[in-house]
């Protein structure tokens, strides 16, 4: 191995080092985890033209071809052009330079999604539509996000596990004379959600909307067609999620029932406050640390920022983190070490 | 008499109409449905023809207009029973040949079993005219010409919907003044005469053989496959069961009313007596009643057709796809077997 | 147009505690029902629930209760002088005249006593009417004893096998029902007699085997069936059993078809 690699770089353009000297592994992003089955003749093609011929579903949804030599990744960005303009500029408006250099930066990760109400019974929305509404607004950029998008509270999507989750919530509505008061619903929510649904004295159902998920259970049981979702479509965003080595954490809720306007005004807020807190510095680290080190009060007011919240919003008041710690008291450092926010000298 | 009218003529009919009857009609209820983003069509009173739903089958049959899911039939303070009140207007419902089919089977338990008249149900069936709505193609899950209910003879109007016109063909003398001066129009009501598929209709020797039949192991896959959420019943457009409830006014304990709401064989509890014992615990048991009611039981009682129109309604709302026609062709199998096992 | 599901109020004449469980309630009304009929009791706020007459008189009814459902248990917080309303009589009661001179044999588990009960009382007081009566009746236990004088005047006219089923107290037998059908002399009946069998349902279904066990023919046994109701006017569907509707065609049934009535 004689060869002079820019490894930072050849990362920028989503290429992956691997173990083997001079072998790197392209990763295609797949906004929403969704696309055209016809790419997959290009993975195959990569695969076996410049790859090794295995493929490896990514674990941020992208679709990942390991083996490539260094010297064939001139060819690969070229041959990924087209790629890269139907699937960021077309399909999700991004506005991107056409270019043949690959990806110009993999500072916002793919975003990953589940897949939706398009197919599956209990999502609440089309996460991949959602998801190519988000993805000029994040991308490209050097700053750093993941983004995990789920159709509903089972959070197939792992958006606890990332700096935002976008999870579906539906606001129901009760028809009630349509209730035959089978109870169906009330043994779905205590059995699949937070059991706020109870059976009335005459056998029709009462709600305790304080904690209802905006599952939709109630609506997927319902012989009768008693419960119906709103139309309007709500979202809980979660944030600070993350895995990782020192303090892997579930994403805690930042807003319940959010609409698609604020969702996509806090996520476009993001890089902002990225760009504040790391004093304009693009480094990679996770979300929940940069809300760390501004505070959430600061993040809340930057993140909100010219937001308008929607009358069924609520927002956390404060965040209650619960890291796996593992190795006790890794938080308690001396004073000079800890990380500091916003612009500096 | 055949008239044709366009959307804004047939508009203007209904509002010269609505002065004396409410009209029902399949709608489409937007983003109602099951799962996200899917609508349910279900009837509800229209007043403009874009509200009918023309090229898909309801989802719930046309039996809620005239018995809604719950109905009020008295109103109770601690020392009288007022009974609910009557409809004013008359009724037009907008269904297809099956539909009018099914309601024969309404009739015959409210009006007829027994030898009781059910006041609540009378009450409306004699205010209601039904205009038919032609069906020549159906759907994937309809069967009716196997249950021979493909065709229907009782409407006071029929219709057929196109992009441009509803052409109409009017029976019933008291509708034919509201057609003055529209256009006439020449047409031939059509019916379907073959459905996607056809489903053969077990014939039941005797007690014996019925007996055998519902010991047969046939049921038992439904033990895994069925919910029992009742679905089927509900959409079901000749079920007719009922429980009555009755429920207090929250601001007045004194005072309340006694309502019925629709109830189904297939939820478990259905045949659980005050204290708790039932008689058909499992899945399988309740199916097993449900489709022997449907091909066998109504018709032993009463002699002429089996309780079922084949509108297909059941298969289609089953959220685990279970087909009834499936059941049905299983259980003509099973007789087989029965028979085969007889002769030995 | 009538209105075959509108109740009535009707006074409550007297209340008799037959039990902890069990209530006996008169109520004043003027109905002449058959043997084995029963009638919609109905509270407005709690319910409706299908009972049978125990006993019925001039201008009164009897209904022996048991506190099982929310109907029943709001029934037993009523007093004398309250309205409770009723409709019916609805079903067919016992064969009584059919059954008029022959040999009787009843067989009764629990509350299954009480839709015979205004029947013996008529056969006590016309000792005419039939060739002989034989009683058994079962009872779970000392505290469940329903109708105690009632079973005591009877023992004076009628062959009776009184048994709890775990109790061991004077003057009673231990032991299930179906224990003493085979002590009934059916074979000096001259085949002119009737079994007629009321209980829970897995008492009704051994003791007609029983019975069968002991030579009485199909024909001659009787039963009453107990089922959820609604309407009890044959809309509701819960009591339908194949194509039998027990409101309308029972509760009382033939032997002959009951046994074909699987749920």
């Amino acid at each position: 191995m004689n060869c002079d690699i820019n490894i930072k770089q050849l990362q920028k353009n989503c290429w992956r080092q691997s173990k083997v000297p001079g072998e790197f592994m392209l990763q295609l992003r797949v906004p929403g985890s969704l696309i055209e089955a016809k790419h997959l003749e290009r993975v195959v093609y990569i695969a076996n033209t410049w790859g090794n011929g295995l493929f490896h579903v990514g674990m941020r949804h992208t679709l990942n071809v390991p083996g490539v030599k260094y010297e064939n990744i001139p060819a690969v960005n070229a041959y990924i052009k087209d790629y890269i303009s139907q699937v960021e500029n077309e399909m999700c408006g991004v506005e991107m330079e056409e270019s043949e250099n690959g990806y110009p930066t993999i500072g916002a990760r793919n975003i990953m999604a589940c897949i939706g109400n398009r197919h599956c019974i209990l999502a609440n929305y089309n996460t991949q539509e959602l998801a190519k509404k988000i993805e000029p607004l994040i991308f490209p950029s050097h700053y750093h996000i993941k983004i995990g998008m789920s159709g509903c509270p089972n959070d197939c999507g792992k958006g606890q596990c990332n700096d935002f989750g976008i999870i579906g919530q539906a606001k129901m509505d009760y028809v009630y004379d349509r209730c035959i008061g089978c109870g169906q619903c009330v043994e779905a929510c205590k059995k699949h959600a937070t059991g706020v649904l109870a059976m009335t004295e005459d056998k029709k159902v009462a709600k305790d909307a304080c904690c209802c998920l905006g599952c939709g259970e109630c609506a997927v049981v319902c012989p009768a067609g008693a419960w119906v979702r709103q139309p309007k479509k709500f979202f809980r965003i979660t944030i600070g999620g993350r895995t990782g080595k020192h303090t892997p954490r579930l994403g805690k809720t930042f807003i319940n029932f959010a609409t698609e306007e604020v969702v996509l005004g806090v996520l476009g807020n993001w890089q902002k406050f990225s760009a504040w807190v790391l004093d304009y510095k693009p480094v990679y680290m996770h979300g929940g640390h940069l809300i760390d080190m501004a505070g959430y009060e600061k993040f809340k007011e930057m993140i909100l920022d010219g937001v308008e919240l929607n009358p069924e919003a609520k927002v956390a008041q404060r965040i209650m983190w619960a890291e796996s710690e593992m190795r006790g008291q890794i938080n308690v450092i001396p004073i000079g070490e800890h990380p500091v926010a916003g612009p500096q000298q | 008499m055949g008239y044709s009218l366009n959307h804004r003529e047939t508009n203007a009919l209904f509002d010269r109409l609505a002065a004396e009857y409410k009209i029902y009609a399949p709608k489409r209820f937007a983003k109602q449905g099951r799962y996200s983003d899917t609508d349910i069509v279900r009837y509800d009173e229209i007043h403009t023809a874009e509200e009918i739903v023309w090229d898909q089958k309801s989802d719930f049959s046309a039996k809620e207009v005239l018995t809604p899911v719950t109905e009020p039939i008295f109103y109770f303070t601690e020392d009288e029973y007022r009974e609910s009140g009557a409809p004013k207007k008359k009724i037009l419902i907008f269904l297809r040949p099956c539909d009018i089919n099914a309601f024969e089977h309404q009739d015959r338990i409210y009006l007829q079993n027994g030898g009781f008249c059910d006041s609540y149900y009378q009450r409306m069936r004699e205010k209601t005219r039904f205009v038919l709505m032609e069906c020549t193609e159906g759907w994937d899950t309809c069967f009716c010409c196997s249950m021979g209910a493909n065709k229907a003879e009782e409407y006071s109007a029929a219709v057929r919907h196109t992009e441009e016109e509803i052409l109409w063909s009017v029976k019933d003398e008291e509708l034919t003044p509201y057609f003055a001066g529209c256009q006439e129009a020449d047409w031939q009501l059509q019916f379907i005469e073959k459905n996607q598929f056809a489903v053969k209709i077990p014939e039941i020797a005797d007690k014996e053989t019925l007996a055998k039949l519902k010991k047969h192991p046939m049921w038992q896959e439904y033990n895994d496959r069925c919910v029992s959420c009742g679905s089927c019943t509900l959409a079901c457009s000749t079920c007719t069961c009922f429980t009555t409830r009755d429920k207090i006014y929250s601001e007045n304990a004194k005072a309340g009313e006694r309502r019925r709401v629709h109830d189904s064989c297939q939820i478990a509890g259905f045949d659980a007596m005050a204290g708790g014992h039932g008689f058909r615990t499992t899945p399988a048991d309740r199916i097993r009643y449900r489709a022997l009611h449907k091909v066998h039981d109504y018709k032993a009682r009463f002699g002429d057709y089996h309780m079922c129109v084949g509108c297909g309604r059941c298969s289609a709302r089953c959220p685990k796809f279970i087909s009834f026609p499936a059941i049905i062709n299983k259980m003509s199998a099973a007789l087989e077997e029965i028979a085969a096992e007889a002769s030995k | 147009m009538t209105n075959p599901v509108m109740p009535k109020a009707h006074r409550i004449l007297h209340i008799n505690r037959e039990t902890e469980m069990e209530y006996t309630f008169r109520i004043e009304a003027d109905f002449v029902p058959e043997h084995g009929q029963f009638f919609q009791l109905s509270v407005p706020r709690v319910g409706e629930c299908p009972i049978s007459v125990s006993s019925f008189g001039e201008g009164w009814l009897e209904f022996t209760i048991r506190a099982v459902g929310k109907v029943t248990d709001q029934l037993f917080s009523m007093r004398p002088g309250d309205e409770l309303f009723l409709r019916g009589p609805y079903g067919k009661g016992w064969p009584v005249e059919q059954l008029r001179g022959k040999h009787l044999v009843f067989v009764t588990g629990g509350t299954g006593l009480a839709p015979v009960k205004s029947w013996l009382n008529k056969l006590y007081d016309e000792p005419g009417m039939a060739e002989s009566v034989h009683l058994i009746a079962g009872f779970k236990n000392e505290a469940g004893i329903l109708f105690k004088p009632d079973l005591a005047r009877w023992k004076e006219r009628f062959s009776t096998h009184y048994t709890l089923d775990n109790d061991q107290i004077e003057g009673w037998n231990t032991g299930l029902v179906t224990k003493f059908i085979p002590e009934i002399p059916f074979d000096t009946f001259g085949g002119n007699y009737a079994v007629i069998i009321v209980g829970p349902p897995v008492m009704m279904h051994f003791a007609a085997l029983e019975a069968l066990k002991n030579g009485v023919p199909e024909e001659k046994i009787w039963v009453s069936f107990e089922r959820k109701m609604s309407c009890a006017v044959g809309k509701c569907g819960h009591c339908r059993i194949d194509e039998t509707y027990v409101c309308l065609e029972g509760p009382v049934f033939p032997y002959t078809v009951a046994k074909n009535l699987l749920d």
